[in-house]
């Protein structure tokens, strides 16, 4: 039968934020924003003091830990002009990052000199994994007078940058815009669960970037294992990086569903139990097959947390995975 | 068995000559798109150029795309792969006039579309067991009788258009699957997709087939833009991680492809997948969607970058006089055009995967 239906604009109420939302943003997202942000501003200042690598190894490493807070936020301030992939350009399958760095410093190219001018640079040569191929790839070791200096600061300073405007876009529109999703005029967010559904995407999507990517790629196949694309190899962060980025992901995870989660709980809590057991800080055991049994043991580990979240958080907020992104054709 | 021209042409003069309904006793839709239901039910809706619901005709599950009759209100709903039904809905009564069969050894492949002004319906379809795709001719004025049928020249043909009037262009995905492991994709180390000109009686004119290094670059959806330019849009089926194109432009005889891409980092954010192509209203430019990436990209006819536009789960796109109309996976419809990206309707339902302007 057919159904004649009135023409009614946007019939959606605005009931308010979905559960959890505004802790979400209180207790995880802002303080992660303003914390990246500080740290940040701490490397660009580390960096106009002294540019060489001992200096630099500390700042960078409270830079990368303030980033792995928010890393999983992948949408609207991370999102603009490309930030996310500025700041953290990996994987890098087709070797962008030394290919471009190696071209700017074979040309002494002078867009260094101004922030408007790096702002433009290709996203591969800039960035938290642009720093790391400076300050531990050999290859690129400079001195303190050098343009690789200069390239390092110029690299540092836009890190901050950015970080300071996910940091004010956050509380100036983003904050508001999720908390009064659903609101008359709010473009961003059409109904009331639409902020939630957001965040609970982030959430299993940063668990499959940890199990597909952080640990995925330099597990390879068993034929042909890959420990040359850990993440952050170089400064031996690779371990690191993933605690911290499931310890954020836990805490989304409480915040945003506001009520028990036992199940999710104790998935994280042996994710990230196996996680720091791992000997390897930077898994270049994933070639010998011991090495590689553990470091598979956590990947399942982490897809038994997205799959905990599935049934336990899902529910509570009455969403599942994207109609046509989990589909598919 | 192919079916010749004139029989074409004789069935078009019949078709003509006797008046009925017409889009306007539906309400004049603008679009037409399923979606799911809160209740989880399934439905083809007719909308209006504002994206406003016109007319709502319960479906007995999930769809794809659908063919919509160039005049009368009636609309061929396909399954969603490997579906071997399609069910021919008058729009006004609600009423499922007709179900389509795929011949056995085929299932439907989620689209079609019409040719010779309605009165054939074309489905691409997969033999699955040589396998080889095949394009369907089916008879309107004959109740959509199966009349005929033509080689696609590739395997997976996922979308086919009409260019002119004798001149068909066909989507080969370049993968293989067999019902019987569901939507499993059992050829992706050899997979080598093509975009197929073929005539009606079954010739391959011309065809495009990708470098080698993009030879896992699924070539599945169509637009027909201005002068015969097709657009076509792919899913990568390597390292998601790589930055590859997704969109490409091609003309009857042109040669290599234009292969159209934005910023490094934009295209990352595509997730190497594009769901749905559409040139807009002026075939001036020409958009792509990414449910997974939640993206809108939106190039020049030239495959210059233009814009990106952000939605979470976005996926159906359709041309619209000042741009494109696009719905999303949340229930939002969305206009992209002069006045920027804005929400039109929005409804507590799921927007399926395509939307079909008429």
């Amino acid at each position: 039968m057919i159904k004649a239906l009135p023409i009614a604009a946007l019939c959606l109420l605005p009931l308010g934020a979905a559960a959890g939302v505004p802790e979400v943003i209180a207790r995880d997202i802002l303080p992660g924003t303003a914390g990246f942000a500080e740290a940040t501003q701490a490397l660009s200042e580390a960096s106009d003091r002294d540019c060489t690598m001992p200096a630099m190894a500390a700042p960078y490493g409270a830079a990368f830990d303030a980033w792995l807070a928010i890393a999983h936020l992948r949408f609207g301030p991370l999102e603009e002009a490309g930030r996310d992939r500025a700041i953290a350009f990996w994987p890098d399958a087709k070797g962008f990052t030394p290919r471009m760095l190696t071209g700017l410093i074979a040309d002494q190219d002078p867009v260094v000199a101004t922030p408007e001018g790096f702002a433009e640079v290709s996203v591969a040569a800039r960035g938290l994994f642009a720093l790391e191929r400076m300050l531990y790839d050999p290859q690129f070791a400079y001195g303190p007078d050098s343009y690789g200096c200069a390239l390092t600061r110029a690299i540092s300073h836009d890190l901050a940058r950015m970080a300071g405007a996910i940091d004010t876009e956050w509380r100036d529109s983003q904050a508001g815009l999720m908390r009064d999703a659903g609101a008359p005029g709010n473009t961003a967010y059409l109904s009331p669960d639409e902020a939630a559904r957001q965040l609970y995407t982030a959430l299993l999507s940063g668990l499959e970037f940890n199990a597909d990517g952080r640990l995925g790629r330099p597990l390879g196949s068993f034929d042909d294992p890959r420990p040359e694309r850990a993440e952050a190899r170089r400064s031996e962060r690779s371990r690191r990086n993933l605690v911290l980025s499931l310890q954020a992901l836990h805490g989304l995870a409480r915040d945003l569903a506001g009520a028990d989660i036992p199940l999710t709980d104790a998935a994280f809590e042996s994710a990230i139990a196996r996680a720091e057991a791992l000997e390897d800080p930077s898994f270049a055991d994933a070639a010998d097959p011991s090495g590689r049994l553990k470091i598979e043991i956590v990947q399942q580990r982490v897809q038994a947390v997205r799959r905990a979240v599935e049934g336990e958080i899902g529910p509570i907020l009455g969403v599942g995975a994207g109609f046509n992104s989990a589909d598919g054709d | 068995m192919t079916t010749s021209r004139r029989a074409f042409m004789a069935s078009l003069a019949a078709s003509l000559a006797v008046p009925r309904l017409s889009w306007a006793d539906a309400g004049s839709p603008a679009y037409l798109a399923a979606a799911r239901e809160p209740d989880g039910g399934y439905a083809l809706f007719g909308l209006s150029a504002t994206g406003q619901d016109l007319f709502r005709v319960p479906l007995p599950g999930r769809g794809h795309a659908g063919a919509a009759h160039p005049d009368r209100p009636e609309a061929v709903a396909f399954a969603r792969r490997p579906g071997t039904f399609g069910l021919v809905i008058d729009c006004v009564s609600g009423q499922v006039d007709k179900v389509l069969q795929s011949p056995p050894g085929r299932h439907f492949m989620g689209h079609g579309t019409f040719l010779a002004g309605g009165d054939i319906l074309v489905t691409p379809e997969n033999e699955y067991e040589t396998p080889s795709g095949v394009l369907g001719l089916w008879s309107r004025r004959q109740g959509y009788r199966r009349i005929g049928e033509i080689p696609t020249h590739g395997i997976g043909p996922h979308e086919v258009l009409q260019i002119s009037e004798n001149v068909l262009v066909v989507a080969n995905g370049g993968i293989r699957t067999h019902p019987a492991q569901g939507r499993d994709k059992l050829n992706l180390p050899t997979m080598r997709p093509s975009l197929a000109y073929v005539d009606l009686d079954g010739r391959l004119l011309d065809q495009v087939v990708l470098a080698p290094e993009l030879h896992h670059n699924s070539i599945r959806h169509l637009s027909l833009g201005q002068g015969g330019q097709v657009a076509f849009a792919m899913q990568w089926e390597g390292d998601v991680m790589e930055s590859v194109p997704l969109l490409g432009l091609h003309r009857l005889g042109q040669g290599a492809p234009l292969l159209a891409q934005a910023d490094l980092a934009e295209q990352l954010a595509m997730k190497g997948y594009a769901g749905s192509v559409a040139f807009s209203g002026d075939g001036r430019r020409v958009a792509i969607t990414s449910p997974r990436g939640g993206r809108l990209h939106v190039f020049d006819a030239a495959g210059g970058f233009l814009e990106s536009h952000r939605r979470g789960d976005i996926c159906g796109l359709a041309r619209a006089p000042g741009g494109f109309f696009a719905t999303d996976g949340q229930g939002g419809v969305w206009q992209a055009g002069r006045g920027g990206f804005v929400p039109q309707a929005g409804a507590d339902r799921n927007w399926d995967n395509h939307v079909v302007a008429l």
